[in-house]
């Protein structure tokens, strides 16, 4: 998992006015909103690295077609509780096999991360007062999980023989070496 | 019953470590009230009206007695004594302090338990019949296929946030012990002609504010495709459910809303799962694994498919001959019966335990039935192993125990939620209510007379007493802070005595808290003038109407006279 430290970060927004641009010039990491691409996309040259931010009521299908372009798309957490974002990491992954950076941005808790990670985020930009220990320590609870997931979704059953075995070992070792 | 692996064990630890990391960020001040909420919930942690409550999982209403024993000491221990059974199957805890919530997660890990998806808007615990396995009208086990549910539905990453809670029940008897239809997807196992198992699958039933019965959208679901298609349902309703009003975030508004449009978007996600998604058909569930999981649900040691020989009670004393009548259920096996402990008697609210009741429920249960319980739906307690020829002497056990009153399917078998007293949710209390009607039907004669009755209470419009699917239901109301209670007949739970599945309909302006048992009483008066010869409460209410119920209601009457 990336955490995108927004001082280092090429990524940006277009200034300017709100409101559909006149022009945009296909400036390097560029963060289009839908319109905006729309606007862009015609003009963009292939190779120069573009974004989009997808809200979380628009939907990945609309911009299948488009996917291969971006080198990043920025999904939304307006509320941290609304989950919709979860279902369009799922399919950007899954079924659109959309390979670039995808970005949990928005209210984005340290408590999320297993759930961002499972489902297809590979980077995220954590709210301001979250704290990355804590971020990664949230990572770290489980061993493996019933279902499947954007990492592999083969569930549980149908993992190689033993692997469940294996994974209750695993976490025996961790507790016996946190208690030395 | 379902037998803990390593894996499943370790999980649940983990899940009591990451909660005590939570609830430590919390305490320190680091985790907000506001951001812990949402994580407490999930672990089954409310905030009440005196304290946090706890709503432990017991996962389809199956119950060991170890694990029963390990409740009474968290009673005990950590609470002041006692629990409360719900009509989802959960155990409720009302008086735990937070700071000790999680050395309470790590206790019930120690005998596979956890609060893992009791409350907030995710998948929760899935209910069942409490039969299931022993019931003689049962075409399909559902609790096999109610763990593999389980396990899928735990955890669940893109599925955690829904915009609502969302209940899934499973029935696999030809009568309905789960009212499926109320739920927010309902699962029917059944067998087409070739033999072959699959689900009806209702989808959009619910309680609340807008009471809607499912909807069928498919007729048979093979089963080894079930996780698949819940999935398709669930991320369509993740998707488009609303989020903008609470009231019609259930998936219920959506399919109504929706119609077919909803049915066709359900068939395409789950066709666009199996055919476009990276290894997208790594749900289905393989028989081998079907047969690990079923491995656990074989009859217990020492019970044979073959039964035990027929034993017919010599036991005459009249109080026995009612319970049986009542209490005692036929089972699958010949010579052995399924037994339902009451927890509904004068003194104690409905669904209530104390810790001493919670060790002699288990005691029942190692020497009587394999060690093992059911949780029903009805909030009692249910014995799934009983030998015919130990039936009277459990009868003198659970009569010293207090779980013989013979009122099962009765009157004052009633369903109620704690209500006011204790949750911050009510407007108005449940308890008093459902003891008043308790003490005055103590006299057995007369709620035998009565008959097959139910009677459900809700403290409020989230309806956890499924007051919408009672024979007679009460609903607590606020107007201008005082509470107020409306009845309502003919709901059906979707049972073949209740019939299809079904709200009631409410009678009139709401009663007043004292004139509430007396509105009641009036209606029962009605239905035993009005009622033919052997008719039950609802088909008389199905015969003559609401009508005729409504002036004998409205004599009970004072406070609220003048709004009637």
């Amino acid at each position: 998992m990336k955490f995108v430290d927004l001082h280092r970060d090429p990524w940006h927004a277009l200034g300017g006015e709100d409101g559909p641009p006149v022009s945009i010039n296909p400036d390097p990491y560029l963060l289009l909103d839908l319109s905006q691409w729309h606007a862009a996309r015609a003009a963009w040259p292939l190779d120069v690295p573009v974004g989009l931010k997808l809200a979380n009521d628009q939907d990945v299908e609309d911009v299948a077609a488009d996917l291969p372009r971006f080198a990043l798309v920025a999904l939304q957490f307006p509320k941290w509780t609304d989950g919709r974002a979860y279902s369009q990491a799922r399919l950007l992954r899954s079924r659109w096999r959309f390979a670039g950076e995808v970005r949990a941005t928005g209210e984005v808790l340290v408590d999320m991360l297993p759930l961002l990670a499972r489902t297809g985020f590979d980077a995220v930009q954590l709210r301001a007062d979250q704290s990355r220990d804590a971020a990664e320590r949230a990572l770290g609870f489980f061993r493996g999980h019933y279902q499947g997931d954007v990492r592999d979704n083969r569930p549980l059953f149908a993992q190689p023989a033993g692997t469940a075995e294996r994974l209750a070992r695993e976490q025996d070792f961790v507790h016996h070496g946190a208690s030395i | 019953m379902y037998q803990y692996t390593a894996f499943d064990r370790q999980f649940v630890h983990q899940r009591a470590a990451q909660f005590r990391d939570q609830l430590e960020r919390h305490l320190a001040g680091r985790l907000p009230d506001d951001e812990f909420r949402a994580l407490r919930l999930q672990n089954g942690w409310y905030v009440q009206r005196h304290a946090p409550m706890l709503r432990i999982a017991v996962p389809y209403g199956e119950l060991a007695a170890r694990q029963l024993r390990a409740l009474g000491r968290i009673a005990r221990e950590y609470d002041r004594g006692y629990g409360h059974f719900t009509t989802r199957q959960n155990l409720q805890f009302n008086w735990i302090p937070l700071n000790r919530g999680a050395d309470v997660m790590d206790a019930l890990a120690a005998v596979d338990m956890h609060g893992i998806q009791t409350s907030g808007n995710c998948i929760r615990n899935i209910t069942s019949d409490a039969l299931a396995g022993i019931a003689p009208d049962e075409v399909v086990d559902p609790r096999p296929y109610c763990e593999l549910l389980r396990q899928w539905s735990t955890l669940h990453p893109e599925f955690a946030f829904l915009p609502r809670k969302f209940k899934i029940a499973v029935t696999g008897a030809r009568e309905d012990r789960a009212a499926i239809g109320w739920h927010d997807i309902g699962l029917h196992l059944k067998k087409n002609e070739a033999g072959e198992i699959g689900f009806k699958v209702l989808v959009g039933g619910g309680m609340g504010r807008t009471p809607v019965i499912g909807t069928v959208v498919r007729e048979f679901l093979p089963w080894q495709q079930i996780l698949v298609f819940i999935e398709a349902i669930v991320r369509v309703y993740n998707r488009y459910g609303r989020r903008d009003n609470m009231y019609k975030a259930r998936i219920k508004i959506l399919v109504k809303a929706e119609g077919q449009k909803f049915v066709d978007a359900v068939a395409a996600e789950f066709a666009h799962i199996l055919n476009d998604d990276v290894d997208g058909a790594a749900h289905l569930i393989p028989q081998a694994e079907f047969e690990r999981v079923n491995a656990s649900f074989a009859l217990p040691e020492g019970v044979g498919e073959a039964g035990a020989p027929a034993s017919a009670p010599t036991e005459t004393a009249p109080a026995f001959r009612r319970w049986l009548e009542r209490n005692v259920h036929a089972h699958r096996l010949p010579g052995y019966r399924a037994v339902t402990l009451s927890l509904k008697r004068a003194g104690q609210p409905p669904g209530d335990v104390s810790a001493d009741q919670m060790d002699a429920a288990a005691e029942l249960a190692e020497r009587y039935s394999h060690g093992e319980l059911r949780v029903t739906h009805d909030q009692n307690l249910l014995l799934p192993w009983v030998r015919e020829s130990d039936l009277a002497a459990l009868w003198k056990a659970a009569r010293a125990a207090t779980f013989a009153t013979p009122n099962i399917g009765l009157l004052t078998d009633m369903i109620a939620c704690p209500g006011g007293d204790f949750c911050g949710l009510a407007n108005a209390r449940s308890i008093p209510v459902a003891a008043e009607i308790t003490e005055r039907y103590t006299d057995l004669d007369e709620l035998w007379d009565i008959g097959d009755i139910d009677l459900h209470i809700s403290g409020c419009i989230n309806s956890c007493g499924h007051h919408h699917s009672g024979h007679i239901g009460i609903l607590g109301v606020d107007k201008d802070g005082k509470e107020w209670y409306q009845v309502s007949l003919g709901g059906s739970d979707g049972s073949t005595l209740s019939g299809a599945s079904v709200p009631g309909k409410v009678i009139g302006p709401s009663f007043a808290a004292d004139e509430v048992a007396d509105a009641v009483e009036a209606v029962i008066g009605t239905y035993k003038a009005q009622r033919a010869a052997n008719e039950r409460f609802i088909d008389t209410v199905r015969r003559i109407g609401l009508e005729p119920f409504k002036g004998p209601a409205n004599a009970a009457r004072r406070s609220t006279a003048h709004a009637a």
